[in-house]
This record gives C-alpha cells, structure tokens and sequence, in this order.
C-alpha cells in the first residue's frame, strides 16, 4: 500500500478537484464540503476519464411529475455518456451495487516536520495535507 | 486492438463557429443563416464528450488535428466518414435549405476533405436537403466525382417515409454517381418533419429511444415501394439508429409478405433479402443486453458479418469506444464489422 502526499489542503478549494498519477494509475482527488474522496480516473462503462466529469448534484427520486434536486457537488457525471456517480462512495446512482467505481482512502494529515537546510533551523510546518493511499 | 484496422462510420465535424459556414452563403442567407442547431430535444446533461472540446478553443469536432489526436491516432483509424450536421433537413424554405446544404458542402470540401486531409484519412458525406430533391439531385451531382466524397447524407426527419416516389431524383442520382445514401437521425418531429416519430414525445430519453423506430419505418418503405427494383444500384446506410430491431422487423415484414405480397407484386423476393445487396447499418449506439450471448446472437440474426460497419459518433456525448463498445467477437466478424464492411460498401 502506497502513501502519497498529493498537495496542501489549502491548495484545494472546496469543490475544486486534482487528477494525478500514483503509481501510474490516474486518480482524481475531490474536496467536497470539507471532506477529501479519491476515484479511480477510469469509468467502469467505457473507461472514459470519469473525473474530468462534472461535478455536479441531482434529481432525488421522487414521484412521476416532481423534481426534487440534491446533494448538490457530491456527484461526478461521466464526461462521456454521463452516468453518474457518487462522489462519497464511488457508486452509480442507477445502480450502486453492480455498478461502481474504485476509490481510494484519503486522510487530512500533519504536514510532517521539514528540516531545511538554509542555516541550520528545524521548520514546524504547521500544515494540514492530502494524503493518498492505494 | 492493434491488429484490428477500423474504419469509423459516424464522426462529426464542426464548423468553428457560424462565419466558416456563412462564408459560402450568398445573399439574402448570408444574413439570415444563424448558425443555431435544431433547436430543441437537446441532451440536457451534455451534448458532445466534455473531454472533446479542443484545447485551443472552439466545439468539440471543430479541430482536426485535435480529432486525429483523440480519435484517429488514439484508435488507430484507417478513415473516418464524417457526416457534419447542417440540420437543414428541419427547415421550411427548401431553397434556404438547400443554400445551407450546399454552404456545408463547400466548407467540407475546403477544410476537412481538403486542406487537412493530405493523407485521405477523412472521407466525407455530401449534406443534402430533401425538401427539394430535385435540387438535392443537383447538389449531389455538383460533388460527384470528387474523391473524398463517399456518401451523401440526410436526417431521418422526413415529411414521409423515404421510399415514396417524391425522393426518386435523389436515388437516381445517388444511383449514377455510385454513392450511397446515409440516413442519420437529426430532425425528426422537428420543423416540417412530424414524421416519423412517434407523436411529440416530452423528454429527451424518449426522443432518442425511438429515433429506431423512424429507421423502422424508413427501411420498410424503401424495401415495400420497391426501391431497390427501380434502382438496383441504389444502396442506403442507417447510421445511428440501433441494430439490434432488425432482426424482429424482417421477420414481421417477410411473414406480412406471405399475405400481402399482392398490394406489392413488384417485389422479386422476400423482403428482407434486399437489405444484404442494399442496405448496410453502422453500430453505434450499440444496444449491450444483460448477457453478452445475447447480443451476439442478435449479431447472427442480423448478419452482422455482411451488413454491420463499426461507428463511433465521436465527439458526441454516446460515442462508442472501439475498444469497449462490443463484447469479445470472434476476429473474422470482427474484422468485417471493423473494417472490410464499410472498406467493400464505400469502396476505399
Ligand atoms: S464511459 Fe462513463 S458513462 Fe460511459
């Protein structure tokens, strides 16, 4: 299992999102509401780059002639036939148990200390990072 | 893949923006042509591969050498029919219609077909207004003869089911020059086409679904009214509007002929035996059952092997990737579907 250090946390808006390769896979890391989610950048229909998608919300279930939208920025939709997915989980919303992609565990950590070498200071960085681990 | 060569049967092009179109259009068009697509069924999550638009600006489709990047060298493309999307086929005025047609025809020919296709890569369809098919026969006349041109092209959207005998200056045409004739879904149940979708469906799922079922009934009037009698070298291509019905339709239509074969004596032979010398279906959207069995069964109904040519419909939002679009299919039908298909019918 690989730990990866993608970037500072206040590198990433909310609702901005990163694509990176680790480990040469492509992974898009999302920042949504607070929380950080990583998706496997491959869709599981096509294998198009799910997440260059929009991030977006959706129409909740409902009765036949009522629209109700909803969790507005938790959803990427396939940029190429659109299915979409639920950023928190990796599951589609038309079908969450057959129907999924991979994701990965994210943690906010401590940036560790950081010796730098410009005199002789040890520098407490004093900073939260996105940690990725597959 | 790599051993599989392809050639791609849908994949649209795009002006850049209007003025490349206008430039080709006299006066009073010229002022008049807005540019704007059919208007209305728009897909409303998005309408072309959000990973398509060129990096330097501009539609998706609108650059070719992005395109050969994303689409031709990515898939290892031999051609590429393209079949650009005028829209014109909705319009009421069949001489601003057929000025549209013609404008497309010159941009094509100047740009995709001409300045950027050193290596023929890019074979090309020559739009066509069926308002007028007595000047949709000129305008196809007007490009015979050219050699990128390999098709000539209409929306499904039609007043009437294209067998009738009003549409016959085009097959004559299309039968002189050797250039089939393309059938791609665009205007139907839009401007003066309320044929032949079913009624006015409300949403965008329910339009696109059916567009099959104005395929439908375009093939079953080409083969009843005796079209490929009158013109035996006259050959169509449905291009985008399913594969997977054709199996169940023949049947109904040779079981009805037992009967029925009196209102049309001048059918030589059982319906469906026409569609093998006549007609040709390109694959995408491809219809993926549950089990894959399944499909390739339906491939076996249907004849793949002798009437089934690969398509992408790159850029637009239901592209097909060569790659995945088709269950694991045994080489030698592969290879007819992939290639030798469309390399026998357009004769590259
Ligand atoms: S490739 Fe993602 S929905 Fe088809």
């Amino acid at each position: 299992m690989g730990r990866h250090v993608v970037c500072r946390v206040k590198d990433m808006m909310e609702g901005s999102r990163k694509i990176v390769v680790l480990e040469g896979r492509s992974i898009g890391i999302f920042h949504v509401k607070g929380e950080f989610y990583a998706l496997k950048n491959s869709c599981p229909h096509q294998a198009a780059p799910l997440c260059v998608g929009t991030v977006t919300g959706m129409t909740l279930p409902s009765g036949p002639g009522e629209y109700l939208y909803g969790r507005d920025g938790e959803i990427v939709r396939c940029p190429w036939h659109g299915w979409e997915f639920d950023l928190l989980s990796g599951k589609s919303i038309y079908d969450p148990h057959r129907c999924l992609v991979k994701t990965y565990d994210v943690e906010v950590e401590k940036a560790e200390a950081e010796s730098v070498s410009v005199e002789t200071f040890a520098v407490q960085v004093e900073e939260e990072q996105v940690v990725v681990y597959i | 893949m790599s051993s599989t060569r392809i050639i791609d049967c849908d994949v649209h092009p795009y002006p850049k923006n209007r003025d490349e179109i206008r430039f080709y259009l006299k006066e009073p068009w010229k002022t008049r042509y807005t540019g704007s697509g059919r208007g209305f069924y728009g897909n409303p999550v998005h309408g072309s591969r959000l990973d398509a638009n060129p990096p330097g600006g501009g539609p998706a489709g609108s650059d070719p050498i992005f395109l050969r990047e994303q689409l031709i060298d990515e898939y290892g493309e031999k051609h590429a029919v393209l079949l650009p999307r005028a829209f014109c086929n909705l319009l009421p005025d069949p001489d601003f219609a057929a000025a549209i047609a013609a404008a497309y025809n010159d941009w094509l020919a100047d740009t995709w077909l001409g300045k950027f296709n050193e290596d023929g890569v890019f074979k090309g369809s020559i739009t066509i207004a069926h308002q007028d098919p007595s000047a949709a026969a000129k305008e196809i006349e007007r490009w015979a003869g050219h050699p990128h041109f390999v098709q000539v092209m209409t929306d499904s959207g039609a007043r009437a089911p294209f067998g009738q005998r009003q549409y016959y200056p085009i097959y004559e045409a299309c039968s002189k020059y050797g250039l089939p004739l393309a059938i791609h879904p665009g205007t139907d149940g839009m401007g003066i086409n309320v044929q032949p979708t079913p009624g006015y469906p409300t949403h965008y799922i329910e339009w696109h679904t059916c567009l099959s079922l104005g395929f439908q009934a375009h093939l079953v009037s080409f083969i009843t009214e005796g079209v490929f009698e009158r013109f035996p070298d006259f050959r169509v291509v449905l291009v985008e509007g399913g594969v997977s019905w054709l199996p169940a339709l023949l049947w109904r239509l040779d079981a009805e002929y037992k009967a029925l074969r009196y209102e049309v004596p001048w059918l030589k032979r059982k319906p469906s035996e026409y569609v093998r010398d006549h007609v040709r279906i390109t694959s995408q959207p491809l219809e993926r059952p549950e089990h894959d069995r399944h499909l390739l069964q339906v491939l076996e109904m249907m004849d793949a092997e002798h009437i089934l040519m690969f398509s992408s419909d790159y850029p637009h939002w239901d592209f097909d990737s060569p790659r995945l679009a088709f269950p694991k299919l045994p080489e030698p039908l592969k290879q007819r579907i992939f290639y030798e298909n469309a390399k026998a019918f357009y004769r590259l």
